[in-house]
């Protein structure tokens, strides 16, 4: 069976007299976008964008081997910091679905907080607040640390509604078959959660990506950094931002695209026949 | 021994309210070990939330509730050393989502009762070839019908050997074609001599199968009775009138 796509939903199939406006809209857009990028190249080729020497470092290897690298270090930050935003995140859940009061209050007070306070102001805080008291952390952490916690309290919120939305009958049935609290959360509860959340949980991680790119903050060679370097070395920023900038969207791109496979993956089998 | 004296569950004197709402009233009943007892009434009576007081899943506010004798442990490990020895089944059968058939059947008896995989799978098998899925094994829950996932919840029970069955209106989710091999199971099951507190409103199920059938209305037992008396002499006015409206479609 194919999933309906959002237009199935939203609207009938279109009839005759709307298949040809629809046609004619299409050709008309087409058109448009097509003129819209003829105008770019023009201007850029007008005001000598388009020059060879803004172009020819990057059919050098050694262009590509340093943008290889920064990327390198990059992918490091972010997977490394949404892995302390995932455990990180996951006690916080635990604690925010506390039975004591005062667990639940000081787990939301953090998640709140690391919610509510912009990434960039996390990475100043290690960048330069944690060095005065003495602890000299490498910039892999300055940039890392930071992400991961601000990224902590939205997985927090992830994880938790996703155990919520578990169907309450799983829980009393887990029960009346004498599983205790902590079996429940983990046999029965969480790997029904996780299935529900894998969307929010890669959009988070697309998140974290791109808020390394502070890193220049903190001088780590990520890719956004290796891309200043270039642009100062070469004296071409538009290219260079070009090309980094299409490095990140095909990225974020094959991170959705893995989402959507997990999703379907997890669910196969599970929707169809309800009685 | 004595043992075999004391009903498997007893109620005494049990209270409930829901806010201002008097669900359960005073309610006293026993069900002794083989015994089928089935409760019926109109939607609301508070048949549902008696059955699902036997295993704690709603709390009481007065009086007690025994099993074998003992009264259920408030909470902790103990309460769900209890539960496991009183299988229940859902209205909305509740199969774990994320599991195969097997895995639902043999999740319990592994991860509780330290069942070897081996023994736990075997068992599992048997008994979902005594209810009829064995075929079915494989499959998560939502591409079976809902009597067979209603069948593999049976069996999902059975697994952990319990002392008595609970069944909270284990048709009233089905489409109509599948509510007899539902029933078939459980009447398989009571000629087995399985201790059984059933809320249904199958009249000829609890005609057919009953040793006692308990007649509830706004949250008090009205009525309790052989099926055979109840049905042919309903001594109350709300029983009369509930036993016409039902028999009039």
């Amino acid at each position: 069976m194919k999933n309906p796509s959002i237009r199935d939903i939203l609207y009938e199939p279109p009839g005759p007299k709307a298949r040809r406006r629809i046609g004619i809209t299409t050709a008309a857009a087409l058109l448009l976008i097509a003129g819209l990028i003829y105008l770019i190249i023009r201007q850029f080729a007008e005001n000598g964008q388009l020059d060879a020497r803004y172009w020819s470092f990057f059919g050098r290897a050694t262009t590509w081997r340093f943008l290889g690298e920064g990327l390198l270090s990059t992918v490091e930050a972010a997977l490394t910091g949404a892995l302390i935003a995932f455990a990180v995140g996951f006690v916080l859940m635990r604690g925010r679905l506390n039975r004591f009061a005062v667990i639940r209050f000081v787990s939301a007070a953090i998640i709140e907080f690391t919610r509510g306070v912009p990434t960039l102001l996390f990475i100043y805080l290690f960048f330069l607040v944690v060095p005065q008291t003495g602890w000299e952390l490498s910039s892999f952490w300055k940039i890392t640390l930071p992400c991961a916690i601000s990224a902590c309290g939205v997985v927090a919120e992830a994880l938790r509604s996703g155990v919520n939305a578990v169907p309450k009958g799983q829980r009393e049935a887990a029960l009346s078959l004498g599983f205790g609290e902590i079996r429940l959360f983990y046999q029965i509860l969480f790997p029904q959660a996780i299935r529900f959340v894998i969307p929010s949980l890669i959009a988070e991680l697309v998140i974290v990506l791109k808020d390394t790119t502070f890193a220049s903050v903190v001088s780590y060679a990520d890719l956004m950094q290796n891309a200043k370097v270039l642009i100062s070395n070469y004296d071409a920023m538009l290219s260079v931002y070009l090309v980094v900038a299409v490095i990140y969207i095909l990225i974020n791109y094959l991170l959705n695209k893995l989402s959507e496979y997990l999703a379907r993956r997890m669910n196969r089998g599970a929707e169809g026949r309800t009685s | 021994m004595t043992e075999s004296n004391v009903p498997v569950i007893e109620l005494r004197h049990v209270d409930k309210h829901f806010g201002t709402l008097h669900v359960l009233k005073d309610i006293s009943l026993s069900v002794n070990r083989g015994e089928v007892v089935v409760i019926i009434g109109p939607s609301g009576s508070g048949k549902s939330t008696l059955c699902r007081t036997v295993n704690r899943l709603e709390t009481i506010d007065s009086g007690e509730i025994l099993i074998e004798g003992v009264p259920i442990p408030p909470e902790g490990k103990k309460l769900a050393a209890m539960r496991r020895q009183i299988g229940m089944v859902f209205q909305s059968f509740n199969l774990f989502a994320h599991m195969t058939i097997l895995e639902n059947v043999v999740a319990a008896p592994r991860s509780i009762l330290k069942q070897n995989k081996k023994d736990a799978r075997a068992e599992a098998l048997r008994l979902l070839e005594r209810v009829g899925v064995a075929d079915q094994k494989d499959k998560v829950p939502a591409q079976l019908s809902g009597g067979q996932q209603q069948r593999a919840a049976i069996a999902r029970a059975l697994a952990m050997h319990p002392k008595a069955m609970l069944f909270d209106e284990p048709t009233s989710a089905l489409d109509p074609e599948m509510i007899g091999e539902v029933l078939s199971v459980m009447t398989e099951l009571a000629g087995e001599g399985m201790t059984m507190l059933i809320v249904t409103h199958e009249m000829n199920f609890a005609r057919r199968v009953a040793d006692r059938v308990i007649f509830m209305d706004g949250g008090a037992i009205v009525e309790e009775n052989t099926p055979e008396e109840f049905f042919a002499h309903p001594q109350s006015q709300r029983a009369k009138d509930f036993l016409s409206s039902i028999s009039e479609h």
